[in-house]
């Protein structure tokens, strides 16, 4: 699991990209999200920084958002609002709440720690051709996201291709899906992956493009200072 | 024909009950297919444009019906084992069948919008766990009251109250629901006081109990119906005959019903009761007619011949009007009444050829031997019913211009009190004020914001239209007006979410309490919103994702159509005198607004059928008596009555409601029957003797009998309809009894009356 997890939320050292996301609701309408998403791992598998930088909606855009992330503790979060020029922290004691009003939560986005779960294999499988772990994992302590979720783990890329999230009642609630994959410098990255959301109906697709790793980036982005001014080293407006 | 169906049930009386049994049988079979609908919303066609736009409004934004749970607790509901009492409830609530657990509105389910470590913005429940400390209560209390989405809603600002708000799938579960909820208030609640009210479960519960009154009320009417008939008749095995036909009649009108695939509706579960007492009329007549003649003709089938003989025409009559006026419903455009009105009618037709059917058959199967003493024993002459119509007839014979002067005056002050009726409805108050809807309804709406939810939606032309600070602050000033209006207790917008975030975000400043200038900055405070924690979904029942449609929530803490009317009617003069920004139209939808809308059709639709069946009864009546005059005196009796009974209704302050509106036609076709009898039967008397004063002599015998025993009947066999619980069937007993005695009481008194002050144009 811990492999799984480095292979999907730590690939390489740091990581840019583009984002775009597509929350369809219940009844078909859809919103779109546009937004460049900076990655800095400080270690692997431990502490990560991200650094948003949202494009659309139009009158949305220019909000910058970025995150602390601990492996252990609370993460911190920030939020730049452009119209009042005003950061302010944004709680994260819900890790389990929507991303910007997606079917992901925050942690769907940046990872839950493996350590967080117990987890067992319950057998090996193919799907879609692939060869795949079947992996249950329960929270340690009682968690408002899933009560049990069982991951799918592509055996060569060690990537989730599929996860189901059952609630209390041990009723399926959401499904994840890698839709693509592709090897951008080398390393196999999902590049198109739907969150569908069973108990409300709709779904949200989020999809990467010009992915790069490794790109160098430093840690001083990742400062208020910058969220105010994005560096246009890496965000051309 | 008249002769052929009489003479065929007098020689062959066991196949015409056999037939009858059989039809009967046939239509009974229908009953287990019965479809029940309760919803008041099917008062109106499913296609009405008022029904159609509530649907896509409840789609548009997600939203359900709800029931509403309130808890009163003193001196405060606001300590941690209240509390606590409420999350543990909240949570067994939460898995009931049915329920929309994310769209519960509780103290432990609710986000609250606020300040976290360091200054920052979280959205989080407000009540996450169960608590321990007072000061814990007393925080929750602070930040409901600081929170303008959920003050008023979830706990009273005295902090006695607080509510829960479960939004359930469908309106058909709410009586089940309800259920569950008591039992588990019953097992968790402690020491303070628990009410369940909302709209989808009075009318779910109506349902529920209406049928348990037919099942209760219509056999008592029987019972009592039976016992008094008795109590005239002193012959069981005759007076089983008008039992019978009320029962035929009413299977045949409710098996026919369900077999054509009609549901039974509020409106048409009454038809049994409507039934009765009209087949129960055209039987009395004819076994008192029947019962006063038979020493003259000892023989049970001569008797029979004269009795129906004598009856027939006044019978077609009396059951044509009376067809007449409830076939004029459907000329309503509110299809419950227009089925309740077509299968009365058919009833009723029903019930006058068994009248002339089942009477003589069953007459023919008792032995003369049993009837021997029939009819002698209260004796013609000296009986208490024939003193009190000689009494009758000495006081108008001397006083008739006293009488004819005293209904001109009754007619006046009538007039008058038809001028006060004010029109109005409410389905919790179908209920009686002592029942547990009632109860809850009175205490969560004193207590809370209300349990009564209309919707105002603004609609624009383009996606994000509902952003701009212009709408905004439009709504904000249609929010303050309608706050004027004592019935709402609470107005809930977008607007109040972008206020209270920015109120937040400045550090709970309340300078910054208001909408921003720029649509910019109302996008991205609300996207705060989403990025902080808050559930998107919360948001979407004030604003559509596309931003194109708003939907300001007005929670009324009174569902009488008459308040919410007033609250509608401020609204819309609002609009009209303040057009909101170019291209946006705001619209009503909720259920409270569909309950004043299908009030408005059935008052116009209710004064387009009186008029009409007025009308075509008049018609009848000049052709029946091919007289005007006759035609013209016959509508007095019915006139009057009608002008009394609503007179009264204006007078007492009784509101015009669903029941009151629908038993006009009713009254209209009862109170017009005794005329029928009275005239029709005093022309023929006349004929004979030629002499007015013979015939005014003789018309207070079996005729004034005739009527002084439907009167009892039907007025007393009635009565246990006002020991109901449930309103309308009250208001259904005290008619008939209204309708009895006055129309009796016209008939009886003025008519007399009339016709010896104008014996000589009406006899000539």
């Amino acid at each position: 699991m811990k492999e799984s997890h480095l292979a999907y939320f730590y690939s390489g050292d740091d990581g840019l990209s583009d984002v775009k996301m597509t929350i369809v609701s219940k009844k078909g309408k859809e919103r779109i999200r546009e937004f460049i998403m900076i990655r800095l791992d400080i270690e692997e598998g431990g502490n990560q920084k991200y650094y948003t930088y949202f494009k659309k909606p139009s009158d949305v855009s220019r909000i910058t958002f970025m995150v602390h992330k601990t492996s252990e503790g609370n993460d911190q979060r920030w939020i730049y609002i452009p119209s009042i020029d005003l950061i302010k922290p944004i709680s994260a004691d819900d890790k389990n709440s929507s991303f910007v009003g997606s079917d992901f939560s925050y942690e769907d986005v940046s990872g839950r720690h493996w350590t967080e779960d117990t987890h067992s294999l319950k057998g090996e499988e193919t799907l879609d051709g692939k060869a795949v772990y079947v992996i249950e994992s329960v929270p340690k302590k009682k968690y408002k996201g899933f009560s049990r979720k069982v991951s799918y783990i592509d055996k060569e890329s060690m990537l989730p291709l599929k996860e189901e999230y059952f609630n209390k009642k041990d009723k399926l609630v959401k499904e994840f899906s890698a839709d693509k994959i592709e090897v951008i410098d080398g390393i196999p990255t999902i590049t198109v992956r739907t969150m569908n959301n069973i108990k409300k109906g709709g779904h949200t697709t989020v999809s990467f493009n010009k992915i790069s790793y490794n790109v160098g980036i430093k840690e001083d982005i990742f400062t208020e200072r910058y969220l105010k001014n994005p560096p246009r080293k890496y965000i051309k407006k | 024909m008249k002769k052929a169906i009489i003479e065929f049930s007098i020689k062959r009386p066991w196949v015409v009950i056999g037939l009858a049994v059989l039809i009967t049988a046939f239509f009974a079979m229908q009953f287990p297919k019965i479809k029940i609908d309760t919803d008041p919303q099917n008062m109106l066609e499913a296609d009405e444009p008022t029904r159609l736009f509530h649907a896509a409004t409840k789609d548009n934004f997600n939203l359900y019906d709800f029931i509403a749970v309130g808890i009163v607790a003193e001196p405060t509901a606001f300590t941690p084992d209240q509390l606590n009492r409420v999350y543990r409830i909240t949570e067994e609530i939460a898995e009931l069948d049915g329920v929309i657990v994310d769209d519960i509105m509780s103290i432990s389910m609710v986000d609250d919008i606020k300040q976290g470590a360091g200054g920052s913005i979280v959205i989080e429940p407000l009540m996450e766990d169960e608590i321990e400390t007072d000061e814990e209560a007393q925080h929750i209390y602070q930040r409901i009251m600081n929170n303008p989405i959920l003050r008023g809603k979830i706990a009273s600002d005295d902090g006695k109250a607080v509510a829960i708000f479960i939004p359930i799938e469908s309106k058909k579960i709410s009586h089940r629901l309800y259920t569950e909820i008591k039992e588990i208030t019953d097992r968790l609640g402690g020491n303070a006081e628990y009410h369940v009210a909302g709209l989808p479960l009075a009318e779910d519960s109506f349902g529920s109990e209406m049928f348990v009154q037919m099942a209760v009320s219509a056999p008592a009417a029987m019972g009592v119906i039976f016992l008094l008939l008795f109590l005239f008749f002193r012959q069981v095995k005759i007076i089983i005959a008008p039992m019978v036909v009320a029962m035929m009649s009413v299977i045949w009108a409710m098996g026919l019903l369900i077999f054509t695939g009609n549901t039974v509706h509020i409106m048409s579960s009454m038809i049994p009761i409507f039934l009765m007492p009209i087949s129960v009329l055209n039987s009395i007549h004819i076994i008192s007619e029947f019962h006063d003649n038979f020493k003259k003709y000892k023989h049970r089938d001569a008797t029979i011949r004269h009795s129906i003989n004598e009856l027939f025409v006044p019978m077609l009559f009396t059951s044509m009007t009376t067809v007449a006026g409830f076939l004029s419903l459907a000329l309503t455009p509110i299809p419950p009444v227009r089925v309740f009105g077509i299968f009365v009618a058919f009833g009723i037709v029903v019930a006058w050829f068994l009248s002339l059917t089942i009477n003589p058959a069953i007459a023919m199967l008792i032995s003369d031997k049993t009837l021997r003493n029939f009819g002698k024993d209260t004796g013609e002459q000296h009986g208490m019913l024939a003193k009190v119509m000689h009494s009758f007839r000495n006081f108008s014979h001397k006083n008739y211009k006293l009488i004819i002067s005293s209904f001109a005056v009754v007619v006046v002050v009538a007039a008058v009190g038809l001028s006060l009726i004010v029109v109005n409805d409410n389905p919790v108050k179908w209920f009686k004020k002592s029942h547990p809807i009632r109860i809850a309804d009175n205490a969560m709406n004193s207590h809370l914001a209300g349990t009564y939810m209309n919707y105002l939606v603004f609609e624009g032309e383009d996606e994000g239209s509902m952003k701009s600070p212009e709408l905004l602050n439009y709504m904000l000033s249609l929010q303050k007006e309608l706050a004027k209006d004592k019935t709402v207790g609470s107005t809930t917008g977008v607007t109040d979410i972008v206020k209270k975030i920015r109120y937040e975000l400045y550090s709970e400043d309340s300078a910054k309490m208001v909408i921003p200038d720029n649509s910019n900055e109302i996008a991205q405070l609300l996207f705060l919103f989403e990025m902080s924690g808050g559930n998107p979904d919360d948001l979407f029942k004030f604003v559509t994702p596309e931003y194109d449609k708003a939907n300001l929530w007005v929670q009324l803490k009174n569902g009488d159509n008459m308040a919410v009317s007033a609250v509608v009617d401020r609204g819309n003069q609002f609009i009209s005198d303040n057009p909101p920004p170019v291209g946006i139209t705001a619209k009503w939808a909720g259920l409270p607004f569909i309950n004043i809308e299908w009030q408005n059709q059935m008052v116009s639709g209710m004064q387009k059928s009186l008029a009409s069946s007025f009308v075509v009864v008049f018609i009848m009546m000049v052709f029946l008596f091919r007289s005007f005059k006759w035609g013209f005196f016959s509508m007095l009796p019915l006139t009057i009555t009608v002008m009394a009974i609503y007179a009264f209704i204006g007078y007492i302050g009784k509101p015009y409601d669903m029941p009151v509106a629908v038993l006009s036609s009713l009254t209209l076709g009862l109170s017009i029957d005794f005329a029928i009898h009275f005239i029709q039967r005093l022309r023929v008397i006349h004929k004979r003797t030629k002499n007015f004063n013979d015939s005014y002599h003789e018309i207070f015998e079996g005729t004034g009998r005739a009527i002084s025993r439907n009167v009892m009947v039907i007025a007393i066999g009635f009565l246990p309809m006002l020991f109901s619980t449930l309103v309308p069937y009250i208001t259904v007993g005290a008619f008939f009894f209204a309708i009895m005695i006055v129309s009796g009481l016209v008939t009886m008194l003025l008519l007399p009356s009339l016709t010896r002050m104008f014996k000589k144009t009406l006899f000539n």
